[in-house]
C-alpha cells in the first residue's frame, strides 16, 4: 500500500519530485563540500533560477499547445542587444520605455515568424523554428559587425537588478515572481488558456468544436516571442556582459526546464509552477556539479543522461482511450 | 478448401464474432454478407491474421491451420484487398502492387525490370490506365481500388478476399473485375466477396454467407435465394413488420425552415444533393459506411468546402469558412469519433464540459475556475450527463460517459442546430437510450437535429424524416409511414434509385 504512495507520487507529482530532488541534490552538495552552504550561494542559485524561469515562460506556453521554440535564446539574445544599443550605458527613463517597447517588438517579429511558419505554413514546429533561430544569431553579427559597440548597460540598472535584498534575494526574483502572476492568470484564468490546453490535447476536436486554432496557435507563438524578447530586456540588466548570441544556450535549459516540471512534450498538460520546480532542479543540479569541480564536459553529460531519465519516466504520451 | 467453425472474437466487453462459420469451396465465389457491425470484416480479419480469434479452428484443404499474422496468412495463400487501402500513399504504382513481392538480382538488389514487368502484367489484366510510377496519392479513388485489388492478385492467392474492395468502383471497373475473377475462378481460385452491393451478388457469387451480430445465420445457394430474404436474414426481421410506428407529428409544414441545402457537390464525394431540415425536428441520415453521409454533415459545418450549390440557414445564404464560423452561428457537432475528433482526454470532466463555451467569446477577458465548474455541475445535473468527479481527466471515464460528456458540451449550449454524426457508435445501450432522451428533450425546446447513423434501427426510433446517401447523392427521404426497415435498406442498397415521394405507395415492399 505504502509502496503504491511511493509509485503514485513518483509517477504522478512531477512538481513535487522536482523539488524533492533539488533538495536532496542540494543536501548532498553541502554534504560534500559544506563551505557551498552560505548566503551567497543561496544567492545566486534564486538569480539563475529566476532567469531562466522568466526564459522559459513563453516555451511553457508553446509546449503547451502542443509546438515548441528554438528560438528563445536568440530571440533573448536579440533583444539583449537591442536593449544595449538603445540605452548605451545611459540612465535615462524613456530610453528605458523605448527599449523594453524594442524589446517586445523584436520578440513579436520573430515569434510571428515562428507562428507562421509552424502553424499556417504548416512545417515542422522544431525545424522552423530552429532555422528562425539561426537567422536571427546571423542577424546580430550582421547588426554588430561581430562585436557590439555596448556591451552591458549602465552600472545603475545592473546593479538594480542583481542586488540583493537581505542579501539573499536579487531583485530578479521579483520579476520572475511578477512572471509567475502573468502566466498564470493567462494560462489559468482565461478562455485563451483553456483554447491553448484544449488545442495541445486534441487539435482536431478543439477545431470542430469551434475554437480557431490556426489563429490562436499563431498568437501563442507571438506571445512566447514577446515573452522572450521581456526575457532578454531583463536578462541585458542580469548579466554583466552581452555579445551576439549571449543567451542562446537558454533554449535547450528551456526545454529540459518545462519537461521536468511535468509539462507534457506532446502538448496539453502542464503548468508554469512545473516550469519553475524544474528551473530549480537544473540550477541546483548544475551548481552542485560546479561546487564539486566537474569538468564542464563531464557536467553536461550528467545533465544529459538525468534528462533522458526524466524524460523517460514523465513524457511518454499517455494512449487514448477509444 | 477453406472452412472455419466456431470463431468467436471479443473486443472487451463487445461480442463481434459468436460461433460464426463460413465454408469455401475450391473454385467457388462466395460473398459474404451483413449489416455493419455484424462482424463480417472481423471475420475476414481473422483469415488474414490481423485479428486473434479468442475461440474456433480454421483448415485450409482439411488441416487445421494457425493464421497469427499476415506473414501467416499469405503463407497460406490469403490474399485480401480491403476498403480502406492498405496502399502506401507516396509510393508508386509499381512499388505498392510489388510490396514484398519484388524479384531479386543474385547480389540481393531489387530487380527493377522484372519487377516493372509483373506489375504491369497485373495492370494491363485489370486495364488499369496509370502511369506505373506515378504515386497512388494522386490518382482517383476508384483507381486506387483497382490497384488495391491488383496487389491482392499479385500475390497469386489460392483464397482471394475481397472485402468491400468494389464499393468505390464504377460500373464499367466492376466489369473488369468480375471477367478477372471469373478467369480465376477457372483456374481454381477460391474467392469471398464482402459487399454491399446486392445486384453484383446475384451475378456473380455462387454461394452466400450471412452473419448477423457476429454469428452465421444463414448459408446456402445465391440461386436459392431473393433480395427480401437476404434482407430479412440480415436485419432479423419479417419486411412486414413496422418499427418507425410511433406518430410523427405532421408538423413539418407549419414549422420554420432552418436549414436549407440546394444542389450542394463535392466531387468526388457529393453530388447534387438537396437536403432540408425544420426547427425543432430531428432528421436522420441513413446509408453504408461512406456514402458521404460524414462529408455532408462537415461540409455543413464548413469543415469542408463546397465547389457548387447553396445553403440557406435561417433565411440567409451563408458560407462558412471554418467550424468556428458555425459555431458562432450557434451550430454545433458531435462526432462520434471520440479519439479524434472530441475528447479531451487529458484535460477535466468540467473543461471538457466547458469546451464548446471555451470557443466563443472574448480571448483574454477573465474566466474563473469556478465559472467552469459550475457550468459543468449544472449541465451534469440538468441532463444526468456524466458519472465522475468534476476534476478528473476525460480518459479516466468510460466510452459511453466520455459520450455523454461530449453531446452534454453541446447540449447545456443549446445551439440552434445540432450535427451529429454517428455519436452513439460504440456506446452501450444504457448510455445510448440516455442520449436519446436528452436528444429529444431538447427538440421539445425548438433545436433542430441532424443525426448520421450507421444502425438502421437507431434512426428508425429516433428520426422524424430519413434521408438516405448512396454513392454521394441521397436515394430516398424516408418519412411518416415510409419509415420502415426493408425501405430503409432496399434505398442503401441503392435499389430505389429515384428519389422517392413521401406517402407514395411501395409495391415491392408490400410483400
Amino acid at each position: 500500500m505504502n509502496k503504491n504512495k511511493v509509485y503514485y507520487f513518483v509517477k504522478n507529482n512531477q512538481i513535487g519530485m522536482a523539488l524533492l530532488l533539488s533538495l536532496l541534490i542540494f543536501v548532498v552538495t553541502i554534504a560534500l563540500n559544506p563551505k557551498s552552504l552560505n548566503v551567497n550561494a543561496f544567492g545566486s542559485i534564486l538569480s539563475l533560477m529566476s532567469m531562466l524561469t522568466i526564459a522559459a515562460a513563453g516555451q511553457t506556453l508553446v509546449i503547451i499547445a502542443d509546438g515548441i521554440d528554438m528560438s528563445v535564446g536568440a530571440t533573448m539574445s536579440m533583444a539583449a542587444i537591442v536593449t544595449v544599443g538603445i540605452l548605451r550605458g545611459r540612465e535615462d527613463p524613456m530610453l528605458f520605455v523605448i527599449a523594453i517597447l524594442a524589446a517586445i517588438g523584436v520578440g513579436a517579429i520573430i515569434g510571428l515568424c515562428n507562428g507562421l511558419g509552424a502553424v499556417k505554413a504548416g512545417l515542422p514546429p522544431m525545424v522552423v523554428t530552429l532555422y528562425i533561430s539561426n537567422v536571427v544569431n546571423r542577424l546580430q553579427y550582421v547588426m554588430t559587425g561581430g562585436t557590439p559597440e555596448f556591451t552591458s548597460v549602465s552600472l545603475i540598472y545592473k546593479s538594480f537588478m542583481t542586488e540583493r535584498l537581505f542579501q539573499v534575494f536579487p531583485v530578479i526574483s521579483f520579476f520572475a515572481l511578477g512572471m509567475y502572476a502573468l502566466i498564470f492568470w493567462l494560462m489559468n484564468r482565461t478562455r485563451y488558456g483553456q483554447q491553448i490546453f484544449l488545442i495541445g490535447n486534441n487539435n482536431r476536436a478543439a477545431q470542430l468544436t469551434g475554437i480557431r486554432t490556426t489563429r490562436l496557435k499563431v498568437i501563442n507563438y507571438m506571445m512566447a516571442g514577446i515573452l522572450s524578447g521581456i526575457a532578454g530586456f531583463i536578462g541585458a540588466g542580469n548579466s554583466g556582459y552581452i555579445k551576439c548570441g549571449a543567451f542562446d544556450g537558454m533554449t535547450i535549459d528551456t526545454i529540459v526546464a518545462v519537461v521536468i516540471g511535468g509539462t507534457l512534450l506532446a502538448g496539453g498538460k502542464g503548468s508554469y509552477a512545473g516550469t519553475a520546480a524544474g528551473a530549480l532542479l537544473l540550477i541546483v543540479l548544475s551548481n552542485g556539479l560546479a561546487v564539486l569541480s566537474v569538468s564542464p564536459s563531464m557536467k553536461n553529460l550528467i545533465m544529459g543522461v538525468i534528462l533522458i531519465i526524466l524524460l523517460g519516466v514523465y513524457n511518454r504520451a499517455k494512449p487514448v482511450r477509444a | 478448401m477453406l472452412e472455419m467453425r466456431n470463431i468467436s472474437k471479443n473486443f472487451e466487453a463487445v461480442q463481434a464474432l459468436n460461433h460464426a462459420h463460413l465454408k469455401v469451396e475450391k473454385g467457388e465465389i462466395m460473398a459474404l454478407l451483413g449489416s455493419n457491425g455484424s462482424g463480417k470484416s472481423t471475420l475476414v480479419k481473422v483469415l488474414s491474421g490481423l485479428v486473434n480469434p479468442t475461440g474456433g479452428e480454421i483448415y485450409i484443404d482439411g488441416e487445421a491451420v494457425q493464421i497469427k499474422s499476415s506473414a501467416d496468412a499469405r503463407k497460406h495463400g490469403i490474399a485480401v484487398a480491403y476498403q480502406d487501402f492498405s496502399l502506401i500513399p507516396k509510393m508508386s504504382v509499381i512499388d505498392n502492387i510489388m510490396l514484398t513481392l519484388s524479384p531479386c538480382k543474385k547480389n540481393g538488389q531489387i530487380d527493377e525490370k522484372k519487377s516493372r514487368e509483373m506489375a504491369e502484367y497485373y495492370l494491363n489484366e485489370l486495364q488499369i490506365d496509370v502511369s506505373p510510377d506515378a504515386p497512388v496519392e494522386l490518382l482517383m479513388p476508384s483507381t486506387q481500388s483497382m490497384i488495391e485489388i491488383a496487389k491482392a492478385l499479385a500475390m497469386k492467392p489460392r483464397i482471394l478476399i475481397l472485402d468491400e474492395a468494389t464499393a468505390s468502383l464504377h460500373a464499367d471497373e466492376v466489369e473488369i473485375v468480375f471477367s478477372v475473377l471469373k478467369k480465376l475462378k477457372a483456374e481454381g481460385t477460391s474467392i469471398i466477396i464482402v459487399t454491399h452491393r446486392m445486384s453484383e451478388i446475384f451475378r456473380i457469387c455462387d454461394g452466400c454467407t450471412i452473419l448477423k451480430s457476429g454469428e452465421t445465420v444463414a448459408e446456402g445457394n445465391v440461386n436459392q435465394l431473393d433480395l427480401d430474404e437476404i434482407v430479412f436474414h440480415m436485419t432479423g426481421k419479417y419486411p412486414d413488420k413496422e418499427i418507425g410506428k410511433q406518430e410523427t407529428k405532421e408538423k413539418n409544414h407549419h414549422l420554420q425552415l432552418l436549414l436549407d441545402v440546394k444542389d450542394m457537390a463535392m466531387p468526388p464525394k457529393l453530388k447534387n444533393v438537396n437536403f432540408q431540415a425544420y426547427q425543432g425536428e430531428i432528421v436522420g441520415i441513413g446509408g453504408l459506411d461512406g456514402q458521404g453521409q460524414s462529408e455532408f454533415i462537415r461540409v455543413i459545418l464548413g469543415d469542408h468546402n463546397y465547389t457548387a450549390g447553396k445553403m440557406i440557414y435561417q433565411g440567409k445564404e451563408i458560407r462558412y469558412k471554418q467550424a468556428a464560423d458555425a459555431v458562432s452561428d450557434e451550430i454545433g457537432f458531435i462526432s462520434g469519433d471520440r479519439g479524434r475528433e472530441s475528447i479531451f482526454p487529458l484535460r477535466s470532466v468540467a473543461e471538457n464540459l466547458f469546451a464548446g463555451n471555451t470557443a466563443r467569446g472574448k480571448l483574454f477577458a477573465y474566466l474563473s475556475p469556478k465559472e467552469i465548474d459550475s457550468f459543468a455541475k449544472s449541465a451534469m445535473q440538468k441532463y444526468g450527463v456524466v458519472a465522475g468527479g468534476l476534476r478528473h481527466p476525460a480518459n479516466s471515464l468510460s466510452g459511453g460517459n466520455q459520450q455523454k460528456l461530449v453531446v452534454g458540451r453541446w447540449i447545456a449550449l443549446s445551439p440552434k442546430l445540432l450535427l451529429l454524426d454517428d455519436p452513439t457508435k460504440g456506446v452501450d445501450i444504457n448510455s445510448r437510450r440516455e442520449i436519446h432522451r436528452i436528444l429529444r428533450e431538447c427538440t421539445e425546446r425548438g433545436m433542430s437535429i441532424i443525426y448520421v447513423s450507421s444502425d438502421n434501427e437507431e434512426l428508425l426510433e429516433i428520426a422524424d424524416r430519413i434521408y438516405i446517401f448512396y454513392e454521394g447523392q441521397i436515394s430516398a427521404l424516408l418519412a411518416g409511414d415510409d419509415r420502415r426497415e426493408e425501405k430503409l435498406v432496399a434505398a442503401m442498397l441503392g435499389i430505389h434509385q429515384k428519389q422517392e415521394e413521401k406517402g407514395k405507395q411501395d409495391d415491392e415492399s408490400k410483400n
